[in-house]
């Protein structure tokens, strides 16, 4: 499919590629703060960071009680573990809200660019709308012309 | 006789993107005022107590002051509890009660986040809302103007018999 095709080419434009004003102005020309925002909620929000986690909790506690392993430094009930979860959701929350408050902001700057382009739309259907009013009366007019033109010849030739 | 039209066409020209830009720049770094479209006039200019109480919390938290912030703060903690001489240690390794402190800020995190998500679905709500309104506004033009088509066809076809009449 021809829309297919173009959604592909769409999702590998990147950065300075960008073609609706929306994406140039949001995407093109983020601050360092929302470049970092957008990174952060990218890589927590990615399956890697899932992984890395379970992998990392998995050899916390393993490491933590199982007996062959002589070096423990956070034996059960895991304290520290939870400290290390509670910071990792205290640092979640903030970020969760950081990427929504962007995105928030993007949908903002969407309809603002709706209600730009709706509002000369708006006038260029009117427009053409009117126009073509303008023609049905030139052509109601050549209509007349041609009748009175034809009953004047009939009357001639009556 | 109808005159042949001057005016140019109303469509966006390059000047017209270059203007639609330079606003939305604008209201890009200054937001919550000079809304142009119905559904964020009704979002941000008309909202209530609580809403904008949502909008300033989600607003704090979500923000690069805040996270800099609680981390130096936790950095702090931590070097007090573990290193400081003038200073009693509150809170030795393992950091009981700063956990208890985080999780309390988690508690509420949680629930923030969903009441800026609520608040964004709503508007999402409203924004087809109106999408819906509009449609039906283009429609309604649409079919003007292919009434207006098919009337101008009717007379043009009325024409052609005309001269096929005086032709023949």
């Amino acid at each position: 499919m021809a829309s297919q095709g173009s959604v592909t080419t769409a999702r590998q434009r990147v950065a300075r590629q960008h073609k609706h004003p929306v994406n140039q102005l949001f995407h093109d020309e983020a601050t360092v703060g929302e470049r970092v925002a957008d990174k952060a909620a990218s890589g927590i929000g990615s399956w890697w960071f899932l992984a890395i986690q379970s992998v990392m909790i998995a050899v916390w506690i393993a490491v933590n009680s199982v007996e062959f392993f002589t070096h423990k430094w956070d034996i059960y009930p895991f304290i520290l573990l939870n400290l290390a979860f509670t910071i990792q959701a205290a640092f979640t929350g903030p970020v969760l809200l950081l990427s929504g408050n962007r995105q928030a902001q993007k949908d903002r700057l969407r309809l603002e660019h709706t209600a730009e382009v709706a509002e000369s739309a708006d006038k260029a259907t009117l427009e053409i709308l009117s126009e073509i009013e303008r023609n049905t009366e030139a052509t109601l007019k050549v209509l007349e012309h041609l009748k009175k033109r034809r009953a004047a010849k009939g009357g001639a030739q009556a | 006789m109808a005159q042949p039209s001057t005016q140019a066409p109303v469509s966006l020209g390059a000047d017209d993107k270059a203007r639609v830009v330079h606003r939305l720049r604008r209201v890009h770094r200054a937001p919550a005022t000079d809304h142009k479209h119905p559904v964020n006039q009704a979002h941000y200019e008309d909202s209530t107590f609580g809403e904008r109480l949502a909008d300033r919390a989600a607003a704090v938290i979500g923000s690069w002051p805040f996270i800099i912030s609680q981390t130096a703060l936790m950095v702090l903690w931590v070097y007090v509890n573990v290193w400081a001489i003038f200073i009693q240690h509150w809170d030795p390794y393992p950091f009981i009660f700063l956990n208890l402190v985080l999780s309390f800020q988690a508690t509420y995190a949680g629930p923030i986040v969903l009441l800026a998500g609520n608040r964004q679905s709503q508007k999402d709500r409203i924004t087809l809302e109106h999408a819906a309104d509009e449609s039906d506004k283009g429609e309604q033009h649409i079919t003007k103007i292919l009434i207006e088509i098919k009337k101008n066809t009717e007379l043009t076809l009325q024409i052609l018999r005309e001269l096929e009449a005086e032709g023949g």
